[in-house]
């Protein structure tokens, strides 16, 4: 494996360590900018009180957080209850650690990246549904139930969007995936269909793994107070909201790994360039994303569960089937 | 170091597995299956099979979990909770003579095509170079050497489904109507 620092564990840590605090700093000033940009949509101003606009407001956020009591009700699980805040956050990490930023910067190139991805995916039910009963609260659980069957159903969709990449570069390698999609050939742009189609597929299906507005059933402060999060207190309920976050800003690194070329940009292939064609792009699916938030509203639970089973799941299904064709049609192309 | 995580994970593993069975709360049941999963993907993750390891997480922790979940949450088996104690009846009469000689030979079949299919040692390499983590060889053993032995797991596992179908239906009766329509 191609190591940066010495030894692979060492490249591991320095990388980890790196890439997690900055991404800690990314996630506070993304809320600042969402903020500022849902008061923009709705003819507000947003945060302006604290620091030249608004700019300290994340500082102050989390230092209230920090200081407000920590209240765990006496009929909750505490185990559960305490542990739940804590993984949402780890897990929403989790996919970091296989997604390449620039060529030779990933804290771990696993054969099985896609895999890796989807598996840490499918995790982020565990704290949410430890959230919905420990909590012992009715609120709570209904969210944590209606977590676990939206969990169920957009894992398959999920599943189907990341196959597409993955057949039309013939690898599981995050690497190797942006690799195939070098010099422009963007899976979203080429070919025509399958590509883009996918990544539609797999935001809208992240999203609702990831319970964020139009999926944010579980949550659905209009009809459960709060949902899972409606006992928590403090910076455990702050901790909630920072996995969600970073789990959409993850969502948003993976869309373009998989779907918009990864690092690939124009220019020489220096690491400090790529890193910066990343982060742009990683930027605008994010604000694109934003503008999807804060255009819809929350959907029903039997609506999510049609689009999901009747919709999602039949054109995934036609994508993974197209984009089979597409590789055999060039192969034969190329043989002949 | 890989072998004090194996133990480690193994004896995890182990404690786990006793947990789902001997806890008294289906949602710590469940827990302590999600502890069991995660320790066996560590231990093929020590073992040097990170596909399998990744394939332990995402089905079994992400998918078969929240199926568990799903049925104890949204279903209501609150009735079903107890077993006082084991009914000796079951392992008597025709009718165990039958569950047992179908299950045998299911059993047998499945042990026998497993081990008719497999080579005698240095007949051929069982096994690609580098072992089956690398997805390529995985598939290409999975659907081609061992595809019958893969099909007939499949198979059994069928048919799992089938003898809980029966078993819950069977206990459920045709129409209860003495429990107030609470049958549902």
């Amino acid at each position: 494996m191609n190591v940066l620092f010495g030894s692979p564990a060492l490249h591991a840590l320095v990388l980890g360590v790196g890439i997690v605090s900055a991404l800690l700093g990314v996630t506070s000033y993304f809320i600042w900018f969402e903020r500022k940009f849902a008061g923009r949509m709705q003819s507000r101003i947003g945060p302006k009180h604290v620091g030249p606009y608004g700019l300290l407001q994340p500082i102050a956020d989390a230092f209230k957080l920090l200081i407000k009591a920590d209240i765990t009700p006496d009929t909750a699980d505490r185990a559960l209850f305490n542990l739940a805040p804590l993984l949402a956050v780890c897990v929403a990490l989790l996919s970091l650690a296989v997604l390449p930023l620039a060529s030779g910067l990933v804290i771990a190139d696993l054969d099985v990246g896609v895999l890796f991805f989807l598996a840490a995916g499918a995790l982020t039910v565990v704290p949410t549904w430890m959230a919905g009963w420990g909590s012992n609260n009715k609120y709570a659980l209904l969210g944590g139930m209606r977590a676990i069957a939206q969990s169920v159903a957009y894992g398959v969709p999920l599943v189907l969007a990341a196959l597409v990449p993955v057949i039309l570069s013939g690898s599981m390698k995050l690497s190797d995936i942006v690799a195939a999609q070098a010099g422009g050939h963007w899976f979203a742009l080429w070919p025509p269909g399958p590509g883009l189609g996918a990544g539609v597929l797999f935001v809208l299906a992240s999203l609702a793994e990831g319970n964020r507005i139009p999926f944010d059933i579980p949550e659905a402060e209009s009809e459960l107070v709060s949902g899972i999060s409606t006992e928590y207190t403090g910076m455990k309920f702050g901790m909630f909201y920072l996995g969600e976050y970073v789990h959409s800003l993850v969502v948003a690194a993976l869309f373009v790994t998989l779907f918009l070329g990864g690092y690939d940009g124009p220019g020489p292939d220096v690491l400090a360039l790529q890193l910066l064609w990343f982060v742009l792009k990683v930027s605008l699916v994010s604000v694109l994303l934003l503008w999807v938030r804060w255009s819809y509203v929350r959907l029903r639970s039997d609506q999510l569960m049609t689009l999901c089973w009747k919709y999602l799941l039949p054109s995934g299904l036609l994508l993974v089937a197209a984009s089979a064709v597409w590789v055999w049609w060039t192969e034969q192309g190329g043989s002949r | 170091m890989a072998n004090l995580i194996f133990y480690l994970m193994a004896a995890l593993a182990v404690v786990a597995a006793l947990g789902v069975v001997a806890a008294r709360n289906p949602i710590m049941s469940i827990l302590a299956l999600l502890g069991s999963f995660f320790a066996l993907a560590a231990i093929y993750l020590v073992s040097g099979f990170q596909t399998l390891a990744a394939l332990q997480i995402l089905v079994y922790a992400g998918a078969i979990l929240v199926l568990f979940l799903f049925v104890i949450m949204l279903l209501n088996l609150a009735n079903e909770t107890k077993l006082e104690r084991i009914d000796l009846a079951m392992f008597h009469g025709r009718k165990a003579v039958w569950t047992f000689l179908i299950a045998g030979a299911l059993l047998g079949i499945s042990a026998f095509a497993a081990l008719a299919i497999v080579p005698a040692a240095g007949d051929a390499p069982a096994l690609p170079e580098r072992g089956i983590d690398e997805l390529q060889p995985l598939a290409d053993a999975m659907f081609s050497r061992y595809l019958l032995p893969f099909e007939l797991v499949s198979v059994l596992l069928l048919a799992t489904a089938v003898a809980v179908l029966v078993l819950a239906k069977r206990n459920r009766g045709p129409l209860n109507l003495d429990q107030g329509g609470e049958s549902t």
